[in-house]
């Protein structure tokens, strides 16, 4: 009689869960909201400030060229090159910024931790994709743009269970 | 080559093993199916009766330990949680422990916590992708949905704190990159009531099915002597009737303060190997809820490291308990900022050894759930 | 489809039109038009009133008001009518998709997900539709050592037995079967018998390690349960003492068969669902053994017909299950009569602002009903209910009840893991025939009490 007990509990189990909400994000009709504005460093107390770890934000005003990011990269998956830019600025000298390779990058964020100038940050921008390699490296004009990232729906636990919406 | 080391079991009475070539049928099941993950083991089989097992790994080995040696102790933190990506703070954390054991530097209180509440979120984490996959291996389609489900709900905490959801990163030596967001603690205690009513509903369809009991109950007996001698560690040892959880025998951080309670089954056979992560699970609840109300309510969650750390020269070998068992690290410097020779020794790798052993005499019917309930984890254990 | 798509040459476009095309015209003129000759002199030609129904007076009637109602009754109850749509294998097919539809979309809710849900612009519709094009369109690859004339004779075989399973399933009152025969029971039992057959058969054929191990398991488990089978069905039988489907339904007019044999519905459950493969009894396609058992050296469309049989003999099984126990078409009629204005009068016509200007008047409307007259019986009181309300109500409630024993075959697919093989050895050897004998004592039991059957007190 256990076996038929058992039997009946597992089928019962099923029929209850044809009540409960289903839990699926329908992608891309609704995307996940998120809290803060991407993951960002502040060198003055070591200490990093949650966010998410999406594309890179380059302040043209902040950088120096000191290559920092670069060199952080190196070692994990050297995603940075410092090329040229066109425009002057008073810090920067010798007008090189970084530009990120991101068929490479594994978006680690330890170049977020070295630089000390705040001009480095991570957005909440994470749909990347290309149709060329060409198309995944982006300058340090590109790389200036702040995203406009969509994001409407959120995780929620209620009595029926838990959904995304 | 196994068959020096291992001893063989007793065979069922009334099998017969004559004739060896004639009989016996070689199968490969091999990378390329959807019954091993990444590896291959070479069955022999007489009929229904498997004769001769010999896993063969190697087949994601990409050289992690020696590539460590070109990276520094800072840069090698995003190229060693790649062996378990979704489990990435417990192997990063015997590692972490080991640096700041050789520069020499204390963690504050509030970080140990918050290693704590991130190490036990992906022992969930990886535990629910491990049970998953043990549902669709027999044949349980409900099983690989369900946990992968309830999964997002962790994963979803994880991205919020480090902001990525797999592949962290978020250890260093000297505590943790970043601090948790306002607020999290009621999100977290909610996220992680909410999962734990969802992982007891496991009960009714997968731990009291009669099918699955009749299944893998007395199926690849590791008896408790066995279990030590063979060297399993971690669930597969917990299974065997053999009471031992790095946490709470040899603790590190905080664990010596949180009240841990291990888990033991005395059977020793493919049941008992595949419920006790999921106590293990139940138990990482109860501990996250101890942590968040015992973390200091402020305070540092890093201390400063000096630039190109170094230790002298020095070797150190810490051990941690991550989801497949016990994870250790040895590291070898010799005063430079990349070790001489790091070293890492996973509880995958370690429960192999005992499949060989356990398929000896099983009917093929027997072996996808004697094969992944050691707790096995292909990428970790080639490295 | 690939982004990337390859260059294109006029050439080659023009070649591949002009090849289609002359394939086309040389297939219709030299195979089709013998073949519609000698269908045609095969085909007995009806007679309407009074005049041989050629096909060039079939086209000439069909714009007569007065005659399309008769036209098209007669190709209604026509053989071929029975074969490829009605009871036949278009209303089989129909279900099977919808079977499939809502198998993944309840499999999905019970799992906590969607489901299709991007094809077709409500909540996946033409998932099933784009899985049957990915399917033709895909290459056919045969193993080089396989044997090519069984391999690929065997999906053919296959869904040709589980049509022929399906012809022999009554649908609704007044003969709505494809293959009506007196000892319809015993030619279920015999058609049966052929799965196994077929696929051992295949899986031989494909020459290779796991299909081997699959058929091998498939022919364990289709020829262990099919002796349970037949003897949970016999209970009915002695209860009836016929063995003619519709006649087995008839005589459930005042209650249905399982109240009475509740353990043989039990029993003919479970061994429905090994010989299905359904889930808990997948044996033979265990992915994570054997890849995909005897299924694994099928591509293409020859696995789509391999799936097409599957969820036919899903159909027919589930058919069987409500014939024998459940009371097949039997409920109360609930269709309404036609209007019997509708039939002398006519049916008005409105012109766009309202009026009725236009009355059209087609006598014989009932359609469904067997002879044109039976509107004037029941007017006069003689009969009930018309042939055509038995047919409709009969055919909903026969639908009704094969979707509830569908529904209770689905749910077992989000709950149980897999058998193995000494476990339903076990099962269908000892216990299952355990059970079978036991129902045929009750019903031998309840006949030799003079409870149930001829002279009983039911």
């Amino acid at each position: 009689m256990g076996t038929a007990t058992g039997i009946i509990k597992a089928l019962n189990s099923g029929i209850k869960h044809l009540a409960v909400k289903r839990f699926t994000l329908r992608y891309p009709e609704q995307k996940l909201k998120f809290v803060g504005d991407g993951y960002q460093f502040d060198p003055a107390s070591g200490v990093a400030i949650a966010g998410l770890k999406g594309r890179h934000m380059l302040f043209h005003d902040h950088c120096t060229g000191c290559q920092l990011c670069s060199i952080a990269c190196e070692g994990v998956a050297e995603a940075i090159a410092m090329v040229k830019v066109p425009d002057t600025w008073g810090q920067n000298k010798k007008a090189i910024m970084p530009q990120i390779d991101y068929g490479k990058c594994v978006f680690c964020g330890l170049c977020v931790d070295a630089c000390p100038f705040y001009a480095l940050y991570m957005s909440n921008d994470y749909e990347l994709s290309s149709f060329t390699k060409e198309g995944l490296i982006y300058t340090p004009a590109q790389l200036q743009v702040k995203p406009q990232v969509q994001q409407d729906s959120e995780l929620i636990i209620d009595k029926r269970g838990a959904r995304h919406g | 080559m196994t068959e020096q080391v291992i001893p063989t079991k007793q065979m069922p009475p009334g099998l017969q093993v004559e004739n060896i070539d004639d009989r016996i049928m070689t199968l490969n099941v091999g990378p390329q199916h959807p019954g091993s993950g990444h590896m291959r083991i070479i069955v022999k089989i007489d009929g229904d009766y498997i004769v001769d097992a010999d896993p063969d790994p190697g087949y994601v080995h990409r050289g992690e330990e020696k590539m460590a040696e070109s990276r520094n102790y800072i840069t090698n933190i995003p190229h060693l949680e790649r062996p378990v990506i979704h489990d990435s703070c417990n192997i990063l954390y015997p590692y972490v422990l080991g640096v700041e054991d050789l520069v020499g530097i204390e963690v504050p209180e509030r970080a140990k916590y918050v290693r704590v509440i991130t190490a036990e979120l992906n022992r969930c984490i990886y535990i629910q992708y491990w049970l998953a996959i043990y549902g669709i291996f027999l044949g349980h389609s409900t099983m690989f949905m369900w946990p992968a489900g309830d999964r997002e709900l962790l994963i979803d905490l994880m991205e919020k704190i480090t902001g990525a959801r797999v592949t962290h990163a978020y250890f260093i030596p000297g505590g943790v990159r970043n601090d948790v967001p306002a607020n999290f603690e009621d999100v977290c205690l909610r996220q992680v009531n909410y999962f734990e009513k969802r992982i007891k509903e496991y009960a009714d369809i997968f731990y009291d099915n009669p099918i699955l009991k009749a299944r893998t109950e007395d199926t690849g007996v590791l008896s408790k002597e066995d279990a030590i001698r063979l060297g399993t560690t971690g669930s597969v040892l917990r299974a065997s009737g053999v009471d031992y959880d790095i946490r709470v025998k040899e603790p590190y951080d905080v664990y010596d303060e949180l009240d841990v309670h291990t888990n033991v089954l005395k059977a020793g056979d493919s049941y008992a190997r595949s419920k006790i992560p999921w106590l293990d699970m139940l138990e990482s609840c109860n501990i996250i809820r101890q942590a968040l109300e015992k973390m200091p309510k402020s305070g540092s969650i890093r201390t400063k490291l000096k630039p190109n750390p170094k230790g002298g020269d020095d070797e150190v070998y810490r051990r941690v308990e991550s989801g497949r068992g016990a994870a250790g690290c040895h590291i070898i410097s010799k005063s430079k900022p990349e070790p001489y020779r790091l070293k890492l020794s996973v509880g995958s790798f370690r429960n192999l050894i005992a499949l060989p052993y356990l398929l000896k005499g099983e009917k093929l019917g027997n072996m996808p759930a004697v094969y992944w309930s050691l707790n096995y984890w292909p990428v970790e254990a080639d490295r | 489809m690939s982004v990337i798509a390859p260059k294109f040459r006029l050439g080659y476009f023009l070649k591949a039109i002009f090849d289609n095309a002359f394939w086309i015209l040389t297939l219709v003129t030299l195979a089709g038009i013998p073949a519609i000759q000698i269908a045609l002199f095969f085909m007995p030609l009806p007679v309407i009133d009074g005049e041989l129904l050629t096909a060039f007076l079939a086209f000439t009637w069909l714009f007569n008001p007065a005659m399309q109602i008769p036209l098209i009754k007669t190709l209604l109850y026509s053989d071929l009518f029975r074969i490829a749509a009605f009871p036949g294998f278009g209303f089989a097919a129909l279900i099977a998709a919808g079977t499939i539809f809502v198998e993944r979309k309840m499999l999905a809710k019970l799992q906590l997900r969607v489901g299709p849900f991007y094809c077709g612009k409500i909540e996946g519709i033409l998932q099933l539709a784009g899985d049957g094009l990915k399917l033709i369109s895909k290459e056919i690859i045969i193993p080089a050592k396989a044997d090519k004339p069984l391999f690929w004779a065997a999906p053919v075989l296959f869904v040709g037995t589980a049509a022929a399973f399906v012809a022999l399933i009554p649908v609704a009152p007044g003969g709505w079967v494809v293959a009506d025969l007196d000892v319809g029971l015993l030619a279920v039992f015999a058609v049966i018998g052929f799965f196994p057959i077929i696929t051992i058969l295949s899986a031989w054929s494909a020459n290779s390690k796991f299909p081997f191990i699959g058929g091998i398991r498939a022919l364990h488990q289709m020829v262990s349960f099919e002796i349970p089978l037949i003897l949970s069905l016999l209970g009915v039988v002695i209860l009836t003492g016929t063995l003619n489907l519709s006649e087995i339904v008839e005589s459930q007019s005042n209650f249905p068969w399982i109240i009475f044999m509740p353990i043989g519905a039990i029993v003919f459950f479970t061994t429905m669902l090994a010989e299905l493969e359904r889930i808990p009894f997948d044996l033979p396609e265990a992915e994570s053994e054997i890849v995909a058992g005897w299924l694994t050296e099928f591509s293409g469309m020859m696995y789509g017909l391999v799936q097409l049989g599957s969820y036919l003999k899903l159909y027919a099984f589930a058919a069987l299950f409500v014939i024998i126990f459940l009371g097949g078409w039997t409920g109360p009629v609930f269709w309404p009569p036609l209007d019997t204005e509708l039939i002398t009068e006519g049916v008005p016509i409105p012109n766009y602002v309202g009026d009725p200007i236009l009355t059209v008047a087609t006598p014989g409307l009932p359609l469904f009903d067997k002879d044109p007259n039976e509107w004037v019986l029941q007017e006069q009181g003689e009969l009930v209910y018309t042939s055509g309300q038995l047919l409709i109500s009969g055919v909903i409630w026969f639908v009704l009840k094969t979707v509830g024993v569908i529904f209770f075959i689905l749910l077992p697919r989000g709950v149980f893991p897999r058998i193995r093989l000494d476990m339903l050895l076990h099962i269908g050897w000892y216990k299952l025939i355990g059970l079978a004998f036991v129902n045929i004592f009750i019903a031998l039991g309840l006949v030799y009490a003079g409870v149930i059957g001829p002279g009983g007190i039911l």
